[in-house]
């Protein structure tokens, strides 16, 4: 751990181990798999906080990420254009939040961001099925479908307009115990 | 857009208001609770007001925390970090003293707990396996890890008071009690005479005779010793006895303790699980799922949990428009299924009656006298087998929904499984007792009270039933793996034959393998006062067993479809673990208070029975500590401590469903709350839309 690395400043790692989960040595772990994503877009010196995005369709493919049914929104939701375009900050930030030792209430509000397919703060029926299809393959019926989209809002809406607002997101994950240990990704 | 940070007293809320929305006005309902918020219209899902939990004067620890938990984007959060840093935090010496303490006790909690991850026995491979095949399938593995540690503290504690003092003053002192019986009761003559043939040493390992009767494994060998010196005295009869009482005493705590966590979280979260769908669909992705085979298996998993939920729903709607007439034919249906199993099990505990009765009176040697010793085993272990086969059957006629189903198929097998034991263990009582049975000669049992002439040690002899029903149980599991399980595998996949596709891969049933491993754990009980090596030869087998389970999972099983829920399972485990305890118990109370003791063999071989060793020591005491045994033992001490507990019991009772009923309360009141806020948010869009034509004339 005493290598002489000039990759980051001590600063910025510095400043990167208070605002994230990870230690320094993640860290540089990091940024040496976001820089093997885009070799030839991510320059290794990062002292000058370098202005670089990798598109979306590269950080799809990692192996983390490549099964994922929902690998799209994920990255979407943690880019600051929207389209899925991250640099390295907004890539630690992820994998951040996804870590071990995230608490439950920060998952909770990413996780609501991800399903949120339309982007309008509300879980409404599409977004649930769209979830749904996602999650199953579309081996569902299309009743099927329907039916456990109408289960899920019955069961979760509280103030009983139909979809899913934050509040009520919340309230229903947190409740769970197994919520930590699944919406986990190591790296 | 700059953002603004304001830190005040209250905590932390997130307050996440829709679309751009009405600033001013938000505000005014939001004053009730005392915080101001910032607005942000780039960032337009979440407006908070982060607020750590101190005053600024003392900004401590917290901040650099607060910043990784904000869903901030990451250049905003250095940023602020940034100006947070230019903030010199003036701190009195006490507060530093204090803060400098809590890191170091941070520093040291996180050394401790990642020594004794270095320690917990088998981590990385439970983690493969939940990873890989799910949690219900862990939930197994981890109540065997339980095992095999209760197992091994157990025989430390046996060891420790009672194999080692036995071996150490194996010659040295003397014997508590003169004998005071008939001659012919004590003969005792475990190793035959003349001339032994080679492999009669094999077959006395596998049945616990010969060579192996009488030593430290069986009851038989310990000595009714006691050792008294200057200022120090061991009475062997009194330890062993004590011993087996605490052994009992103290698995029964590790299992409640166990069952506690679960009970706890149930009791917290106001009880049922909150909703099932909304669980699947927002919790079933495991994230960390790597590889195509796990995904592609965890969307069959999801969509088989959805299934049957909905299945579920299905027959519950099918159920409620049943006419009189077919609701009558239904339950009609029901009562005879349940009377064929009732009968089916009933068999088989004949069955298991007569094969005890057979292998108790023959006395043929060799590889048959073998096979005879081992019938009580086999005839079990057929009858698990075969039972719970046709019970299967049985249940498709009953049409209970799935889960119903599983909970049934459970309860009888596990009752199968633990009443054949006891069936087993009363034959070999009435025998040794001469209660009824088919010999009316009762002059068998008169001399000594009990049948000296068969059983010159009866307590070896059940000790020996049981170290073979462990053995059986355990070779078994090893033929199932070689001989079964990996042909099986190679047969599937080396033979593109229709049949051996629909044949398929072995699943590993998680509910089959965990009541084997109950069986095996009640034998142990069952067995530890009679063979005090029992236990230490069980945490070898689990041992074992554990890697071969691991084994077969990895390479022959295909992960299982049905899904056995894993949150109330191991809970479940647990109870059907204590049922088996509690057949333990039985057993030892009726061997301790109404058999007499072996007359030629044991600790216990002069008393009229085993618990007698207790009064007697007793009145070696001295005086004040009987009368204080006595004081407690006495009516004025327990019956205000019975109301205690009692009392006690009604005040957790209490506790726990006020719990539950805050839960509801809160929930409810989470409701009208939002109805709340849709219909003042209503009454202002109403409201603006009314000023706004005014403001336009």
């Amino acid at each position: 751990m005493g290598n002489k690395q000039t990759i980051f400043t001590d600063e910025q790692l510095d400043a990167y181990q208070d605002c994230t989960f990870f230690t320094r040595k993640e860290i540089l772990r990091l940024h040496g798999r976001y820089h093997e994503l885009a070799p030839h877009l991510v320059p290794m010196d990062y002292t000058k906080e370098p202005d670089c995005k990798v598109p979306l369709a590269l950080i799809v493919n990692m192996p983390e990420l490549k099964e994922n049914p929902f690998r799209n929104r994920i990255v979407e939701s943690f880019s600051e254009d929207g389209m899925g375009n991250l640099s390295f900050n907004e890539f630690v930030d992820m994998f951040s939040v996804l870590s071990e030792t995230a608490p439950r209430e920060l998952k909770a509000i990413y996780a609501f961001k991800i399903y949120d397919f339309n982007v309008d703060n509300y879980l409404c029926k599409e977004d649930l099925e769209k979830t749904l299809n996602r999650l199953t393959k579309e081996e569902l019926t299309p009743e099927e479908v329907v039916l456990v989209c109408e289960k899920t809002i019955e069961e979760a809406d509280l103030d009983g307009d139909n979809k899913l607002s934050f509040a009520d997101f919340e309230n229903m994950i947190l409740r769970a115990p197994d919520f930590l240990s699944t919406f986990h990704i190591r790296i | 857009m700059a953002y603004e940070l304001q830190r005040q007293d209250s905590h932390r809320v997130y307050d996440y208001i829709e679309g751009d929305g009405y600033p001013g006005d938000q505000q005014s309902l939001r004053l009730r609770r005392g915080q101001s918020r910032m607005s942000n219209q780039n960032y337009h899902q979440y407006n908070w007001s982060s607020t750590p939990a101190e005053q600024d004067e003392e900004s401590s620890s917290g901040p650099p925390r607060d910043l990784r938990s904000i869903p901030m984007p990451m250049a905003l959060k250095r940023a602020t970090r940034q100006v947070q840093q230019m903030q010199v935090p003036v701190v009195s010496r006490r507060e530093s003293w204090k803060r400098k303490k809590t890191k170091s006790l941070l520093k040291l909690k996180h050394g401790i707990r990642e020594f004794l991850y270095f320690f917990s026995l088998w981590r990385s491979s439970l983690q493969k396996i939940g990873g890989n095949f799910g949690g219900g399938v862990q939930s197994y593995f981890l109540f065997l890890r339980f095992l095999v540690v209760l197992n091994f503290v157990s025989f430390l504690l046996i060891a420790g008071f009672v194999l080692i003092p036995s071996i150490v003053f194996r010659h040295v002192g003397s014997s508590l009690v003169n004998n005071t019986g008939p001659e012919e009761c004590m003969v005792y003559d475990p190793n035959p005479q003349g001339l032994v043939v080679f492999y009669s040493y094999f077959l006395d390992l596998l049945s616990g005779t010969g060579f192996m009767e009488y030593s430290y494994l069986f009851y038989g060998f310990y000595n009714n010793t006691i050792v008294v010196d200057s200022n120090f005295s061991y009475n062997i009869p009194l330890a062993y006895i004590l011993t087996a009482v605490f052994y009992f005493a103290f698995c029964l705590i590790c299992i409640i303790e166990r069952m506690g966590t679960a009970a706890r979280v149930a009791v917290a979260t106001g009880g049922s699980a909150v909703g099932n769908y909304s669980l699947i669909v927002f919790i079933g992705w495991d994230y960390g799922c790597l590889g195509d085979r796990a995904t592609k298996l965890k969307q069959k998993n999801i969509h088989y949990r959805l299934q049957v939920d909905l299945e579920e729903e299905r027959i519950k709607k099918q159920a409620a428009t049943l006419t009189s007439a077919q609701k009558i034919v239904l339950h009609s249906l029901r009562v005879f299924m349940v009377l064929v199993s009732s009968g089916l099990i009933v068999a088989a505990f004949y069955g298991i009656f007569e094969a005890t009765t057979y292998s108790q009176v023959n006395d043929v040697k060799g590889i048959l006298g073998l096979i005879f010793q081992y019938l009580p085993s086999i005839v079990i272990t057929a009858g698990n087998f075969v039972v719970p086969l046709l019970c299967d059957q049985i249940a498709l006629i009953e049409r209970y929904s799935p889960s119903t189903t599983v909970i049934v198929a459970l309860l009888r097998a596990v009752f199968l499984r633990l009443v054949s034991l006891g069936v087993l263990l009363y034959t070999l009582w009435s025998q040794i007792t001469c209660e009824g049975g088919s010999d009316h000669t009762n002059n068998k049992c008169t001399l000594c009270q009990y049948d000296h002439m068969t059983y010159q040690c009866w307590e070896t002899r059940v000790g020996q039933e049981m170290y073979k029903l462990t053995l059986f149980d355990f070779l078994i599991n090893i033929a199932m793996l070689v001989l079964v399980e990996f042909p099986r595998r190679m047969v599937v996949d080396n033979w593109s034959n229709k049949l051996a596709q629909w044949v398929g891969r072995q699943e590993f049933v998680v509910s089959s393998n965990v009541l084997g491993l109950v069986y095996g754990q009640t034998v142990v009980w069952t067995g530890a006062l009679f063979c005090p090596l029992l236990p230490v030869i069980n945490t070898i087998k689990f041992f074992i067993i554990f890697y071969c389970k691991k084994i077969t999972l990895f390479n022959n099983c295909r992960p299982a479809l049905k899904t056995f829920r894993s949150t109330t399972s191991t809970f479940f485990f647990l109870v059907v673990l204590t049922f088996g305890w509690g057949l333990g118990i039985v057993v030892m109370i009726y061997s301790l208070a109404q058999i007499r003791p072996s007359m030629s063999c044991g600790p216990f071989r002069f008393l009229p029975i085993m618990w007698e060793i207790v009064p007697t020591s007793f009145y070696n005491l001295t005086k004040t500590t009987q009368e204080f045994l006595f004081f407690i033992g006495s009516q004025a001490f327990s019956i205000p401590l019975f109301v205690l507990s009692c009392v006690l019991m009604c005040y957790f009772v209490a506790l726990a469903s006020v719990y539950g009923k805050s839960v509801a309360l809160l929930r409810a009141q989470l409701k009208l709350e939002g109805r709340d806020k849709q219909f003042l948010v209503k009454q202002i869009e109403q409201f603006t839309r009314k000023q706004i034509p005014n403001q336009h004339d």
